[in-house]
């Protein structure tokens, strides 16, 4: 018998052709999406960790105030520890970007070429791939870096890069303002010599820990290490020293002089001591001598005297002695003077530029296989509606059959197999396109557009093919079993005589409305499974539009705060600050520490300012506990006014627990204000020590002192990056919403429509015109459309608000999502116009039912 | 006797929409014959074909096919008893609209061990040459010989038939009761006919007369017309 029921359902295909093939292709897009979406995210992640394994991925990185000597390198290969010293200098290109040049590596974070190969002669460059994709470079194109031309030999990619991020401080990536490239040892050398860079030498070294130590146990060794002010050449810094730990240790010098002269004055009295012992024996000889008595006392005395004066210098010498050590202890105690203080640690877990492609596919992945499950779902109910439909239509066939002896299985496995089918074959081809190279590398476009990765080829997971292909047919079985299995409970009789279950929600008595208001609203009770479902596809493709419209309104909002909120023109940030802060600068103090949120240890800026600082609208007052937060930390870490804050110094393995005493209007950036004298306090500085210095025009400083120079216009740049890079996805979510919503809309609407065809025939045999059919059937939609829109919009709207900080957990930045009423707005205006572009397509079917239906129905 | 009926009652509605459609219905049918159950709307007739159809349930009483009680039994035990004896045709056809009168036929052809020849049948029932075509391209009284075949190709022994006629005009409604006659006789098939047509009683063996819930009459037709014969349908 199946087979022979089978036969119609080729057949009740080609009768429904255009319904079934609107839904499949919405099928088909949406598994091509979620499968070539997860295969992407599955590709980035396993081939990203076999690449970081085939470079030598770091296992993390120290930045030092000066290199490591011999002694201490040796220390850390006894250790078991691979180190390799990645110091790098600053320069800034012809377009204004900013190069980042370092040695060649051999050990660790290897450079990968995509192309051409890696610098071994004199004058070449190799250069990161995503910096030379916004400037055009190709290899043998040459780029002039501090006065000196360099060929590209090679383009491609290293580890500890794969997100270019300029600064671990900034929020996006912007390869159009920041790249890196590799030049030979000697030519790097002489590149530092040309005194061209942005700012001084930076002394990084990677690390492999190669399972001999923990991160922590190699921070402890690294804490211990000294090095000596002698050590460094660099002249900005021996003249920060002079000024700051050099003063230290001149007072150290100096209690030591003291000590040694005190010494020797103890010395030279017992010295004198003992000549006043000669002394007293010769005068004790003139004791014969009547006329030497008053000689020979005098003698005595003095030699009382200065045996007296030695046994005190002694005691002053020891005094001293122990007063110089307690000192020094005291200051070594109280006063960080080792060069060796480690400024970072980072291991490569913490490092936002490090694996942070795996790290954003992965919310992709997990999000798609989600989202795939309930857009399938939503279909497969969809599908269950037009069979129910069918049902219903041959509801007397059925209790035929049935009065006849057939089974309800047998109906059921029939009126499941299209559902099945459909969803099958669709998945399969979705799946498919979804699965090709074509449709992974589609989607991996984002991120080659971000991220700086190697060429990846496809990975094939078999899990995605199962979920692909088997998952639709499971769902739409799983839906259909329930919702036809309830249709086909019913017994032959009833079925027979078309009996209706009439539900107490739909016998409702209406207030006295006029006829077309009761009719409209007696359709609408009878309909409501198909109002429930354009209800839930409206929720559904608006949950998929809010994603893309949080994305807009957050890089929007991040565009308009970071220019509204930057006031300052230049922000100076440096490695050796001068003795005086720089005329027309308003000097600062920041200390960068961590915060968890999510997962992600994200850095905070904790500023020292002066009240009345001009860029910042923070009254800081004194207090070493009292802090504001800017706008943009109060919302990454859901921060209010009265709730403790703590932030963590990596580094020395410290954390600072403060108040949050109100909110600063800054979105810019993750910055935690207080007041400069306390946070010099809390940090052990100087009354007058700043690193930081903000101004309304270019500073005269030299370069050699800065860590970094930004002007308002790079990082007005960068926020620009955020939502130039976000615009396709916003666009392809926006329309694939858009389309999920008109055809859930239009399928059900056209199951209301079929019916209703008998009743429809039926009004246009009383003499209904088009027009008042259209008002009786349709109009009442638009209520259901424009309730489910203002149920809907709020509801899917306050679910990716909750939703999305999970999806941008790794992003430092405000996550201001706010709505402007146009856009609330225009949200509905759009619903609404979705809604009359499917009305001329109903109305031709309106008018394609004829009088003489209800006739044929009842002959 | 092949089927028999021992005080069947129904009821339905409760209270003030209390009604008892079958008071007490007490019949039997001999194996092979032809029977008509008349009677005006509301009599009971269709309440009677339904409840020894298995598709309604007796509220009491007994009803016995071939001598097996089905009044109690289990709605799965039911289908299995409507599968393996029975053949219906309504009054409004209720053919799948997108199967062939064949494809239509056969549906039900692989519900019985031993099918009629499907050929012998179409033949018989003048649809050879109709045997690709939709119902939709069919007449009424095409359909209706469509749906009897679909009841007969399962080689039923009891045809359950609720108003065959009642939607085809004079010519058509006598063509079909010839059809019925004729498999009556050719398979020997034990029919139940519910039927408003005064006529239809002439041409079998035994006529049932309800009113209101009751049997006022039931006898056996001492001289059959031939359908070919009936006036008046």
């Amino acid at each position: 018998m199946q087979k022979i029921l089978r036969k119609r359902i080729l057949r009740d295909l080609k009768e429904n052709l255009a319904r079934y093939l609107a839904l499949a292709l919405l099928i088909v897009l949406g598994m091509y999406i979620v499968v070539s979406l997860v295969a992407a995210a599955d590709t980035v992640i396993v081939r990203s960790a076999g690449a970081a394994k085939e470079q030598a991925a770091e296992d993390g990185q120290f930045r030092l105030f000066a290199p490591l000597d011999s002694v201490q390198l040796q220390k850390l290969e006894e250790k078991g520890v691979t180190v390799e010293a990645h110091f790098y200098l600053d320069y800034e290109i012809a377009d204004g970007s900013v190069l980042r040049v370092f040695a060649n590596r051999e050990k660790i974070d290897r450079v990968q070429a995509d192309f051409g190969e890696l610098p071994g002669e004199e004058k070449d460059i190799f250069l990161e791939k995503r910096y030379c994709e916004e400037h055009d470079i190709s290899v043998r194109d040459r780029i002039t870096i501090g006065n000196r031309s360099f060929t590209v030999c090679g383009i491609g990619t290293t580890p500890d890069y794969e997100a270019p991020y300029r600064n671990l401080s900034d929020s996006a990536v912007d390869s159009k303002q920041f790249g890196t490239g590799f030049v030979s040892l000697a030519d790097y050398e002489e590149l530092k010599e040309t005194v061209k860079s942005l700012q001084s030498e930076e002394h990084v070294y990677a690390y492999l820990l190669n399972d001999r130590l923990t991160d922590k146990e190699l921070k402890e060794i690294l804490q211990d290490f000294c090095l000596s002010a002698e050590d460094v050449g660099d002249t900005y810094f021996q003249e920060y020293w002079d000024r700051t730990g050099g003063k230290l240790a001149e007072f150290k010098e100096g209690m030591d002089g003291l000590t040694d002269a005190s010494a020797d004055l103890a010395d030279g009295m017992s010295a004198l001591e003992k000549q006043g012992k000669t002394l007293s024996e010769t005068a004790a000889m003139l004791e014969a001598v009547p006329a030497f008595g008053g000689l020979q006392a005098g003698i005595t005395g003095y030699t009382e005297g200065v045996a007296d004066a030695a046994e005190g210098s002694r005691k002053l010498a020891d005094g001293i002695s122990g007063f110089s050590r307690e000192t020094k202890k005291w200051l070594d105690d109280n006063f960080d003077t080792g060069l060796s203080k480690l400024t970072q640690f980072l291991a490569a877990h913490d490092n936002i530029r490090i694996g942070a492609a795996a790290d954003d596919v992965m919310i992709n992945k997990m999000a798609g296989l989600f989202a795939g499950v309930l857009l399938i779902i939503l279909f497969a109910y969809v599908i269950s509606v037009f069979v129910v439909h069918t049902i219903e239509k041959e509801s007397q066939v059925i209790g035929t059959l049935y009065a006849l002896g057939v089974k309800r299985r047998e109906l059921l496995t029939h009126y499941l197999f299209l559902p099945v089918i459909i969803t099958f074959v669709s998945g399969i081809i979705g799946t498919v396109v979804g699965y090709s190279s074509f449709g992974v590398r589609t989607q991996m476009k984002d991120v080659y557009n971000y991220f700086s990765v190697p060429d990846f080829s496809v990975l094939h997971e078999p899990y995605l093919l199962v979920y692909g292909i088997l998952m639709p047919p499971a769902a739409a079985a799983l839906t259909n079993l329930f919702v036809i299995y309830r249709k086909l409970k019913k017994p032959a009789l009833s079925l027979i005589r078309r009996e209706q279950k009439m539900s107490k929600s739909r016998q409702i008595k209406l207030a006295k409305t006029g006829f077309v208001r009761t009719f409209q609203i007696r359709q609408l009770l009878r309909e409501m499974r198909t109002a429930f479902t354009i209800f839930f596809g409206m929720l559904f493709a608006l949950l998929v539009c809010m994603i893309s419209l949080n994305c807009y309104v957050l890089c929007e909002h991040v565009r308009e705060d970071t220019v509204k909120d930057t006031k300052y023109e230049y922000m100076y940030t440096y490695k050796y600050p001068g003795e005086t802060v720089p005329e027309d600068g308003e000097e600062a103090y920041g200390v960068t520490l961590k915060k968890e949120v999510l997962g992600y240890n994200l850095d905070v800026t904790l500023l020292g300012i002066h009240d009345g600082n001009p860029y910042f609208e923070a009254p800081v007052s004194g207090g070493q506990g009292d802090v504001l937060i800017s706008e943009a930390v109060a919302s990454k870490f859901g921060l209010n006014t009265g709730d403790d804050l703590v932030l963590k110094d990596g580094e020395n393995d410290r954390s600072y627990a403060f108040t949050v005493k109100g909110t600063v209007p800054y979105s810019a950036g993750m910055f935690v204000f207080m007041d400069i004298d306390s946070l010099r306090k809390l940090m052990d500085k100087n009354e007058d020590y700043y690193n930081i210095v903000f101004a309304d025009h270019a500073l005269d400083i030299d370069s050699g002192r800065l860590y970094a120079a930004s002007s308002k216009e790079e990082v007005q740049k960068s926020a620009d990056v955020f939502v130039e890079l976000m615009w396709p996805m916003i666009i392809m979510l926006s329309a694939v919403s858009a389309l999920i919503f008109l055809v859930v809309m239009y399928l059900m609407l056209k199951v209301m429509v079929d019916r209703s065809a008998s009743s429809i025939s039926m009004l246009k045999v009383f003499g209904y015109r088009k027009k008042e059919i259209r008002k009786l059937y349709l109009n009442g939609n638009l209520a259901v459309v424009a309730v489910s829109a203002l149920v809907s919009i709020p509801v899917s709207k306050a679910v990716m608000d909750a939703l999305y900080p999970y999806l941008v957990s790794n992003v430092a930045a405000n996550l201001n999502l706010t709505f402007s009423w146009w856009m609330y707005a225009g949200l509905f205006t759009a619903i609404i116009v979705l809604y009359f572009l499917s009305m001329p397509i109903l109305m031709r079917r309106i008018n394609k039912i004829l009088p003489a239906e209800v006739l044929k129905n009842r002959e | 006797m092949y089927l028999e009926t021992n005080n069947v009652k129904k009821s339905y509605g409760e209270g003030g929409s209390f009604m008892e459609v079958l008071k007490g219905i007490s019949v039997s049918v001999e194996k092979g014959d032809m029977c008509v159950i008349q009677g005006t709307s509301g009599s009971g007739k269709s309440t009677l074909l339904n409840c020894i159809g298995g598709l309604d349930l007796s509220d009491s009483g007994s009803i016995k096919v071939d001598g097996k009680e089905i009044c109690g039994l289990s709605q799965e035990k039911l289908s299995d008893y409507r599968r393996e004896n029975l053949g219906f045709i309504f009054q409004f056809y209720n053919l799948v609209p997108n199967l062939t009168v064949k494809e239509n036929i056969q549906v039900c052809e692989y519900l019985s061990p031993q099918p009629l020849k499907l050929s012998e049948l179409l033949e018989t029932l003048g649809l050879t040459e109709h045997q690709n075509k939709f119902p939709s391209q069919l007449s009424g009284g095409q359909q209706q010989r469509c749906a009897i075949a679909r009841a007969l190709i399962k080689n039923p022994k009891l045809l359950l038939c609720d108003e065959p006629t009642g939607a085809l005009d004079s010519a058509t409604s006598r063509d079909i009761l010839v059809l019925l006659e004729e498999v009556n006789r050719k398979y020997k098939t034990t029919m139940l006919i519910v039927t408003h047509n005064n006529s239809i009683k002439n041409m079998v063996d035994q006529v049932i007369y309800l009113k209101d819930g009751q049997i006022k009459k039931n006898y056996r037709n001492e001289q059959k017309v031939p359908a070919a014969e009936l006036e008046d349908l």
